[in-house]
């Protein structure tokens, strides 16, 4: 094998090798933070013991970290890794680093599903998941839009990026004329819904994120070449590759859509993770989407993990919700890497 | 020397602005074909129409005998590729990976070792190899068009469609780029290049025929010597020229003169 295709190889060995390492980092950040919280703090070993069923612990340690920090470290973990994921879908497929998928409207759909179950009571179930179905359904509603306008062949990324912002000032309009009439105890209710937070999944809510992530992983994989072409040459330049860039555009948007949904309907809004995640993986392993597309994803579970355990760590007993740490913790940390990458250039 | 590309009849608008007209030809195997006309003739809509970047109005375009509306764009993709004027990157990755993409429709997932050799014997036939590892958004607009040359021969297509593919290339590179891409096609069985192009001299050069293009008809088809005359010339472009013949020293020259003055 010649030089030039042995270094080419070389080079994907590393970052494959950076992404093993960061999927490492998080696995054993997710086994400490398992065993820390505002109740007790267990130790990273005695953590592992009680895990692998090697020391049972107390009755009340087990219950801690089974019943309370499993679902909620998991549900990071799965949570994270398909917002960063669908973040750095829809960049690419819309070539533009400025989206995230908050952008398309999702979340805003979402929003006012979980206001009409909040402030008008209306939704298709009358117990704890009306909230919960309402913003899920309603996020549908604006992956319906994007098929719908997926159909159009002269369809652009800057005419998606328009109907997104559109539709979140729309359903903004909404969401605050229910908040102009909702009571005290309804506006509270739906703020506390808007800061994004972990600590509203249960251990089935979680399955069912891992389970559509398994589902939805390879298919956002198996882009990866056609969103190399897509995001490095334009529309002319996939054609050229053999890549359709109105269909493929269209099919990337519904997914990273589905996986926002899925994600958000849970546990909120939850934005900076998309934004950030693949921004930082570009530094770490470039732009081929092969390679960046599982980065995103490991980086983004561990901002998840971070951010929520610090967030239910440094006040406690007052947990502050991921959405808020995020961005605290996140914003900083992704500005220092961004001004250091080009720091020459600046 | 097999047909490769018929095109019979092909009609584009934009709107009610008619851009091609009923345009006629086909290219044989080991043909270097180059199209000339002024800014705006409908040279490089010609070529996205037969790369079915653009929709045709009517027409019949076959690659291989194959209409080109049978063909699913991988399936195209392996018998034509095609060199923009210009390439807009929002996320750029490696010139090695660039070039990889010219392997997308060969494969699916795993880039075999196969498309590794084809990538680096490319870059160093275009004499790449320094920028192998380069980004491709930190190449000068020369390099970048040559990377994207580089990309289209590896697709490893029968048909090379190349718009203004010199464009941006300093003089030395003009000439090697097109060194190449002769070398390209006469070195090979079945392949053959469409090239929009607007200096006339390459074309005479490198051109084993020319196409004419004027107000989206084609004029003139046939040998550079045939077509590049001092009244084509005239009419097409609307300047005096003089042309000096081929000899065994040098290539054909046309030496451009003055505006004509429209009457």
């Amino acid at each position: 094998m010649d030089d030039l295709s042995l270094q080419h190889i070389r080079k994907s060995k590393q970052h494959t090798l950076l992404i093993l390492l960061i999927s490492l980092a998080t696995f054993l950040f997710a086994i400490y933070s398992m065993g820390t919280g505002s109740s007790s703090n267990l130790g990273f070993w005695t953590t592992v013991k009680i895990i692998l069923g090697l020391d049972e612990g107390t009755e009340l340690q087990s219950a801690i970290i089974w019943k309370l920090r499993f679902p909620r470290v998991l549900m990071a973990i799965v949570g994270g890794a398909a917002l960063a994921t669908a973040g750095a879908l829809m960049q690419g497929a819309l070539g533009n680093p400025l989206v995230s998928p908050l952008t398309m409207g999702v979340a805003s759909g979402a929003a006012l599903g979980a206001a009409l179950a909040i402030v008008v009571g209306w939704s298709f179930v009358d117990n704890d998941l009306a909230i919960v179905l309402n913003a899920f359904l309603f996020s549908l509603l604006v992956v319906f839009i994007i098929i719908q306008l997926g159909k159009m062949r002269s369809i652009s990324a800057e005419s998606y990026i328009l109907v997104g912002i559109a539709i979140t000032f729309i359903s903004g309009a909404i969401v605050s004329t229910l908040q102009y009439f909702a009571t005290d105890a309804q506006l509270s209710a739906l703020a506390h819904w808007s800061f994004g937070s972990l600590s509203r999944p249960t251990l089935e809510n979680a399955v069912y994120v891992s389970m559509s992530l398994v589902i939805l992983m390879p298919t956002a994989l198996k882009w990866s070449w056609d969103l190399n072409a897509l995001s490095m040459g334009g529309d002319e330049f996939a054609i050229s590759t053999g890549v359709d860039p109105v269909s493929t555009r269209k099919n990337i948007l519904i997914l990273s859509a589905l996986m926002t949904s899925i994600v958000i309907a849970f546990t909120g809004l939850i934005g900076f993770v998309g934004l950030a995640a693949p921004h930082m993986s570009r530094l770490f392993v470039g732009t081929d989407f092969r390679k960046l597309i599982p980065c995103s994803a490991v980086l983004g579970s561990m901002l998840m993990l971070f951010a929520d355990t610090v967030g239910r760590t440094l006040f406690a007993p007052i947990v502050i919700p991921v959405g808020i740490m995020l961005s605290v913790i996140g914003g900083p940390f992704f500005l220092y890497l961004l001004l250091k990458k080009q720091g020459a250039k600046l | 020397m097999t047909e490769l590309l018929s095109v019979e009849d092909l009609n584009f608008s934009w709107g009610s602005n008619e851009v091609l007209k009923g345009i006629s030809f086909s290219i044989k195997s080991n043909e270097v074909v180059a199209i000339l006309g002024v800014n705006g003739a409908g040279k490089s809509t010609l070529i996205k129409c037969i790369n079915r970047i653009l929709k045709m109005n009517s027409g019949t375009v076959k690659i291989q005998s194959l209409d080109l509306t049978s063909l699913n764009l991988i399936e195209l993709s392996k018998r034509m590729s095609y060199v923009p004027q210009t390439v807009r990157t929002s996320f750029s990755i490696d010139v090695f990976d660039v070039v990889l993409l010219g392997r997308r429709p060969h494969i699916n997932w795993r880039v075999s070792a196969n498309d590794q050799k084809i990538v680096s014997e490319t870059l160093r036939f275009l004499s790449l190899e320094d920028f192998a590892f380069r980004r491709f958004d930190q190449l000068s607009g020369g390099e970048r068009q040559r990377v994207i040359v580089a990309k289209a021969i590896a697709q490893g297509a029968n048909l090379l469609l190349m718009d203004e593919p010199t464009s941006d290339l300093d003089l030395k590179n003009q000439i090697s780029t097109m060194k190449n891409i002769v070398q390209l096609i006469s070195e090979s069985d079945d392949k053959s290049a469409l090239i929009a192009i607007h200096d006339i001299n390459i074309a005479a050069r490198f051109a084993d025929r020319i196409i004419l293009l004027h107000d989206g008809k084609i004029v003139s088809d046939g040998l550079p010597s045939e077509v590049l005359t001092s009244e084509n010339i005239g009419m097409v472009f609307g300047v005096t020229s003089q042309i000096i013949s081929r000899t065994d020293e040098q290539p054909m020259r046309i030496v451009v003169g003055d505006e004509i003055e429209e009457k």
